[in-house]
């Protein structure tokens, strides 16, 4: 599915931008947009100015895939209409969201991993504390805040909108632990947490609007600032009546500057076409500002039932139930339902027209709530007889009539709607409850009840609490609501308008008037866009009118158009909505989902409810860092500043991941000193104890990394100078506040090291072991092969220990010549350390400080050396040949050990010039032998950046002795192509780097760096093969003597000698130099490798 | 030989090589990286592989840089041997870089054979002004010399960094049109490839580029 076209192809006037789209993550809607008149207006969204939408693709037309804060819902918008959107103040908090949701929604982290922990909200928290802390606002006694009543009702809404996405945070740990009751699924908290933090980031762009708005009518207008005040309750209201699609109201609400009303009449004509789809994310919020207007009323008692029905039907699901507690839930439905029932009532008494309907809607209602009541109370009475227990067999009929329930509520409140919105909204105190006439008490008899809970106090608590908003209720005009279910019905419209701005005499503060009026008349030439519904879409209205609560369903249509998409913020996007499709359960499809959070808006929800907020407080108030780390959209961090890195391994919920961890033990000292180090970590066991809740654990990590740095990790050229740091803290603050041993410990640790032992030995650095390579060894009980050694050998051996002849390469087996070299280049390349393959260190001074490293190389570069000298050092042909010949064998079982390093030693000196111009000599090998060097050309070929290799190594499973040059290549190549730090740029990531951007550690260059030592230490594991002493030591000498001439140069000497043995020919055309291989040009191909890739270069692709 | 004109891209190997130190790798990862990828990783095939338009023509690149293993001595002749067009880097803030590209350039001839074949030199860290140790002029008399066009870079400032490489890339195309150059070597005609390579480098020179033979 493609995007629908471009609307700047009719509205080139209105777009702000005429060059190439550009992403930006967030944007603000600046004109209203107005879809319905569009063919494809269920894939596309409207837009009401001041709607905040964060950004996953724009298409190249400028239309861009996103999702609107406010609903959650996902479509189509055109960019033109907005601008971005990225405020110093707020950009951490939008950068959280980014991540945030990338997190909830990738489906490629472990959500047991992910939710076990409420580690993943502490972005969105330490976005909501930088926001707060810039605009002053961050203590609750701040000036700023008392100065305004609306910056103080800002920042309550922001604190109980995270409140409630701590609550959610909980609800997903109990879950994953099991313990929570009634089983929620998964996705649905997901859902619920997404929305809370887009709800979170709508309210701080409230507040930073509220600000804004200050600052310009600061010196005149205290009389305007109370208009807004009232103005603003009441565009809050309407935030809460979601239970029935009202985008309109729930965008007023997101925007608190009033004159979006002048554009009352294009959005009620939008609302009223894309009604069905629009519900999606929608959450309720209700809680936070509860208000007497009947529809909203309406929707909550509406969501109060339906939650109240959803547990009840999740509790039948469960394969047994005590009766006291089915009996509760069923009388929490009977009162909500009673609760609704006189909601509606009130409408009808209201109302003057369509009564017949509604009535009829309600008394169907009715009915269905009586049923159930009934069915539950024979099957109580039924359970009594028994037992305690319900059987699940006896709950169809329960479930039939709740469902029915359910489908009636619906119905009746779809009327109920349509009569307020004829009739206007109104202000609805007192409820006659006896809307549900019926004697709840048979149930108690029924089932030995508990007192009956106190559902309605909530309500009336709340509903004090806001009696000074309720009066501003009362004025809204009615057609506001201009929400109609039908296309076809007539729009109330012109005295919207007039009353509004009546209502709201301020004009937008951040937009001229002008501006914004132009806008108004330009509706008129909103793009008329002819495209053809996507097929796709056409496969989905259904979807979209009846999934009402999955936001699933909108994504769906919007999603499948990413792949024709080209610039994108999430390349899975596709894969995400697949994923998210889960959501969608066939029990739910027909109804609003009972929505999890309104379920808790009883008398004792709502007391935890402050105390919850007073916990966001005071995690508010904690001092973070984590707002300076980045992420990619695995959940790994990619940088960060040292403090926050140092956070980061000292988190209070979580162990620190094991790969982050041991990746910054081994590469801090590449991005900060150990100086700097101990003091991060000091600080953060000193300002930690400032949050109680987790100075504990915080300050036992600290202890603990510590303790692991002076165990495994000292390096005491460079560490020592932090000992002066640590010392005195282990002495001191540790041992005050954590028990005395652990500073003892530290101390002792610190002493040691100090003089100069080494406390672990670290052949195998910790890094290796975490690897699943070592389960893979080989057992220990492995018998040893034999030693390939006839007497004769022993004998050469021995003479040549004694001074005698030396013996020659042809007098050993060649398994054993490879195990031999095998056994000598692996104690040298396990003994390689990690810290010698840091920043390029074998390349700095001669290799003094990487031993091993140098030692390797010296070793290969030996061996390839000694195979040249062993050729060239014989005059005759048959012999030259007879050592090829052995070579060749010891190479391919090489090949066979896995000792790719030691191959490829022999196969670069068998492959050279020197060696593969002497013609006559090959012409003695037979074409068998040069076959089987085939496969192991192949291995050794170095092109393609190592493919051939690399496939090999590839979840190998050792003992295998890699090419250390591969590794190396690689770890320089991490080093120069990528830089040490790394701009934080909250959003977007092409826009200009400002100022305000902070320079932080490029932690994925070290991941890198790390992951490739991890990936040679998979290796560092030695070959069951015996050592033969006196082998070795031939070895030794025989390579050493090699070495020994290096100071010439060896190449240019073998080469030479080589034009000795086998002068060059002196025929004019000689190109077969070469090519010494006068074989047929099939094998001759095959021989070797490049001369294949050369000629087909070259030559095929010429028709000559 | 118009056939091989029509090829819409040809693939060369070009191998970079320089002691230890001096930038080389920086050089190589400034040309193949593209910058809008966040993190490089070069441990994928195509790593090394990127595709350019020289003078219109497609070339697809196949870079081979072993940096970080000049001790392997003996590995560069297998290295060498897949190259067709050779990038000698040294920095010009070390002699002794630029008499270890003299010695890799005999290798290089040595093992392909080939007198001719498509080099260019680079003086890297040309930023480093003040620490230069190789003066401009020693660096254009041994482009002379070898017939190589030099060129003064810089990884850091990004300076001539692709110029280079396309400099090596219209050598290696003007040798396949040339034809058969590698397939005999002692027959091509030596003077109009030499003249072609003057003809070429005063080209450059109008163009304004920093190349300069004296």
């Amino acid at each position: 599915m493609t995007p629908p076209q471009t609307p700047s192809s009719s509205q080139e006037d209105l777009s702000e931008d005429q060059g190439p789209p550009t992403f930006h993550n967030f944007l603000r809607a600046h004109y209203p947009f107005d879809n319905s008149a569009l063919d494809d207006s269920n894939i596309t969204m409207p837009l009401d100015r001041g709607d905040i939408l964060m950004v996953h693709s724009i298409h190249t037309t400028g239309w861009a895939d996103g999702t609107l804060l406010a609903t959650g819902s996902r479509g189509w918008v055109p960019t033109n209409y907005c601008e971005s959107y990225e405020p110093e103040e707020i950009r951490s908090l939008l950068h959280a969201l980014l991540n945030f949701w990338d997190l909830l929604r990738s489906p490629s982290i472990n959500d047991r991993e992910l939710f076990s922990s409420q580690e993943y909200l502490r972005g969105m928290i330490a976005g909501i504390r930088h926001l707060l802390q810039r605009t002053n606002c961050l203590h609750k006694e701040s000036s700023t805040v008392q100065r305004s009543d609306l910056l103080r009702r800002c920042r309550k809404d922001i604190t109980s909108e995270t409140s409630s996405l701590v609550r959610a945070a909980r609800k997903m740990q109990e879950l994953q632990d099991g313990t929570l009751n009634p089983p929620q699924d998964p996705n649905d908290i997901c859902d619920e947490m997404v929305l809370k933090a887009c709800q979170i980031v709508l309210k701080g762009v409230q507040l930073i609007d509220t600000l804004e708005e200050e600052r310009r009518n600061r010196a005149p207008a205290s009389v305007r600032v109370m208009d807004t005040v009232t103005e603003e309750s009441v565009a809050s209201s309407f935030d809460l009546s979601q239970a029935f699609p009202l985008p309109l109201n729930r965008r007023l609400s997101s925007f608190s500057r009033p004159p979006t009303r002048n554009e009352s009449s294009p959005q009620g004509h939008r609302v009223s076409s894309s009604l069905s789809h629009r519900v999606s994310l929608a959450g309720p919020s209700s809680y936070t500002r509860p208000q007497f207007l009947v529809s909203e009323r309406l929707s909550r008692s509406h969501d109060a039932f339906l939650s109240h029905i959803g547990s009840f039907i999740g509790r039948l699901s469960l394969q047994s139930q005590s009766c006291p507690e089915l009996a509760s839930a069923i009388k929490q439905c009977a009162s909500s339902g009673s609760e609704l029932l006189a909601v509606v009532d009130a409408v009808g008494t209201h109302s003057h027209s369509n009564c017949a309907a509604l009535a009829l809607a309600r008394s169907i209602l009715c009915e269905r709530i009586h049923e159930l009541v009934y069915a539950a109370r024979d099957s109580l009475v039924q359970a009594a007889s028994e037992e305690d227990l319900i059987m699940p067999n006896g709950n169809k009929e329960l479930l039939m009539s709740a469902t029915g329930c359910v489908r009636s509520a619906g119905d009746c409140i779809a009327k109920v709607r349509n009569a307020i919105e004829r009739l206007g909204d109104f202000e609805l105190v007192e409820l006659d409850s006896s809307g549900l006439d019926m004697d709840l008490s048979i149930l108690d008899a029924a089932a030995r009840m508990r007192e009956r809970k106190q559902s309605h106090a909530g309500l009336s608590e709340t509903a004090s609490a806001a009696e000074s908003s309720g009066t501003a209720g009362s004025r809204t005009p009615g057609p506001r609501h201009a929400h109609t279910p039908s296309l076809d019905k007539p729009l109330p419209e012109i005295p919207a308008m007039e009353l509004s701005q009546e209502a709201n005499p301020s004009p937008p503060p951040s937009r001229p008037e002008s501006q914004h009026s132009q806008g108004t008349s330009r509706l008129n030439l909103l793009p008329k866009l002819s495209t053809t519904l996507p097929s796709a879409a056409t496969e989905n209205p259904h979807d979209h009118e009846y999934h009402h609560s999955s936001r699933v369903d909108s994504m769906i249509a919007s999603s499948a158009g990413s792949s024709a998409t080209y610039l994108s913020r999430d390349s899975e996007t596709s894969i995400v909505s697949q994923a998210s499709t889960r959501a969608t359960t066939p029990d739910h499809t027909l109804v609003p989902r009972p929505k999890p959070s309104v379920s808790e808006l009883s008398a004792t929800a709502s007391s935890t409810l402050t105390e919850e907020v007073e916990e966001v407080e005071s995690r508010l108030m904690e001092k973070t860092y984590v707002h300076e780390l980045m992420f990619n959209k695995e959940g790994h961090v990619t940088g960060g500043s040292l403090p926050a890195l140092v956070e980061r391994l000292t988190t209070h919920e979580a162990a620190p991941d094991t790969v982050f961890l041991s990746t910054f033990y081994l590469t801090f000292r590449l991005f900060c000193t150990p100086t700097k180090l101990a003091e991060a970590l000091i600080d953060r066991f000193d300002y930690v104890g400032d949050s109680p809740r987790m100075s504990g654990p915080v300050r036992l990590r600290v202890y603990n990394f510590f303790k692991g740095w002076l165990e495994t990790h000292w390096r005491d050229e460079t560490d020592r100078e932090a000992l002066v740091l640590i010392l005195p803290f282990a002495e001191g603050r540790l041992s005050h506040v954590l028990p005395a041993a652990t500073g003892r410990r530290l101390v002792e640790l610190a002493k040691r090291v100090s003089s100069g032992t080494c406390l672990v030995p670290r052949l195998v650095s910790s890094m290796g072991k975490t690897n699943t390579a070592i389960a893979q060894h080989i057992a220990s009980d492995t018998p040893l092969p034999p030693p390939i050694m006839s007497r004769s050998q022993q004998n050469a051996l021995n003479a040549f220990k004694a001074g005698g002849n030396t013996p020659s390469i042809l007098d050993f087996d060649p398994l054993e010549l490879a195990r031999q070299l095998t056994v000598k280049q692996m104690s040298i390349f396990s003994s390689i350390m990690p810290e010698e393959l840091l920043a390029q260190k074998w390349m700095k001074n001669g290799g003094v400080e990487t031993p091993h490293v140098k030692a390797m190389s010296s070793l290969t570069t030996g061996i390839s050396n000694w195979v040249a000298c062993t050729i060239l050092h014989n005059e005759e042909i048959k012999k030259r040949a007879a050592v090829i010949k052995q070579w060749i064998k010891t190479a391919n079982h090489c090949y066979e050990l896995h000792n790719y390093d030691c191959l490829l030693a022999i196969m670069c000196t068998i492959q050279s010039t020197t060696i593969s111009r002497l013609r006559k000599t090959w012409d003695l090998i037979s074409t068998k032998r040069k076959d089987t060097l085939t496969p192991l050309q192949e291995v050794s070929d170095t092109s393609f950046n190592y493919k051939a290799l690399r496939a090999r190594l590839h979840d190998h499973v050792s003992p295998c002795l890699p090419f250390l040059g591969m590794y190396l290549t690689d770890l320089s190549f991490v080093e120069v192509g990528n830089p040490a730090t790394r701009q934080m740029a909250h959003g977007s990531e092409t826009g200009d780097q400002r100022a305000s951007g902070l320079t932080v550690v490029n932690f994925d260059k070290h991941s890198l760096t790390a992951k490739i030592i991890g990936e040679l230490q998979r290796f560092q594991i030695p070959y069951r093969l015996a050592e033969h002493a006196d082998m070795q030591e031939w070895l030794t000498v025989q390579i050493d003597g090699v070495r020994e001439s290096d100071k010439v140069n060896v190449q240019r000497e073998n080469y030479r000698k080589s034009l000795a043995l086998e002068p060059r020919e002196t025929v004019p055309r000689t190109p077969l130099e070469q090519t010494p291989m006068p074989t047929p040009t099939t094998s001759r191909g095959d021989f070797f490798g490049w001369m294949t890739r050369e000629r087909s270069q070259t030559n095929t692709p010429a028709p000559l | 030989m118009p056939a091989r004109r029509l090829q819409p891209s040809r693939e060369f190997h070009v191998v970079v090589l320089g002691a230890g130190g001096v930038g080389k790798s920086c050089l190589t990862a400034q040309f193949v990286h593209n910058e809008w990828v966040e993190s490089y990783d070069p441990t994928i095939e195509d790593s090394y592989r990127t595709q350019l338009q020289v003078d219109g023509r497609q070339v697809v690149l196949e870079i081979l840089d072993t940096a970080g293993t000049e001790q392997f001595v003996a590995m560069r002749d297998l290295y060498m041997k897949t190259g067709q067009g050779f990038l000698l880097v040294f920095s010009i803030t070390s002699q002794a870089s630029l008499d270890e590209i003299a010695s890799l350039r005999d290798e290089i001839i040595r093992i392909k054979d080939d007198e001719s074949v498509p080099i260019v030199i680079v003086g890297n860290k040309a930023d480093l002004e003040e620490n230069r140790q190789v003066p401009r002029a020693r660096g254009f008399s041994v482009s002379q010399r070898w017939e190589a066009p030099y060129y003064e870079s810089s990884a850091r400032t990004r300076t001539n960094v692709e110029e280079c490489f396309i400099d090596l890339c219209r050598q290696m195309l003007r040798r396949e049109d040339e034809g058969g150059a590698e397939d005999s070597p002692t027959h091509k005609p030596e003077h109009s490839a030499y003249d072609s390579h003057k003809r070429r480098r005063r080209r450059r020179l109008r163009d304004g580029q920093r190349c300069v033979v004296l």
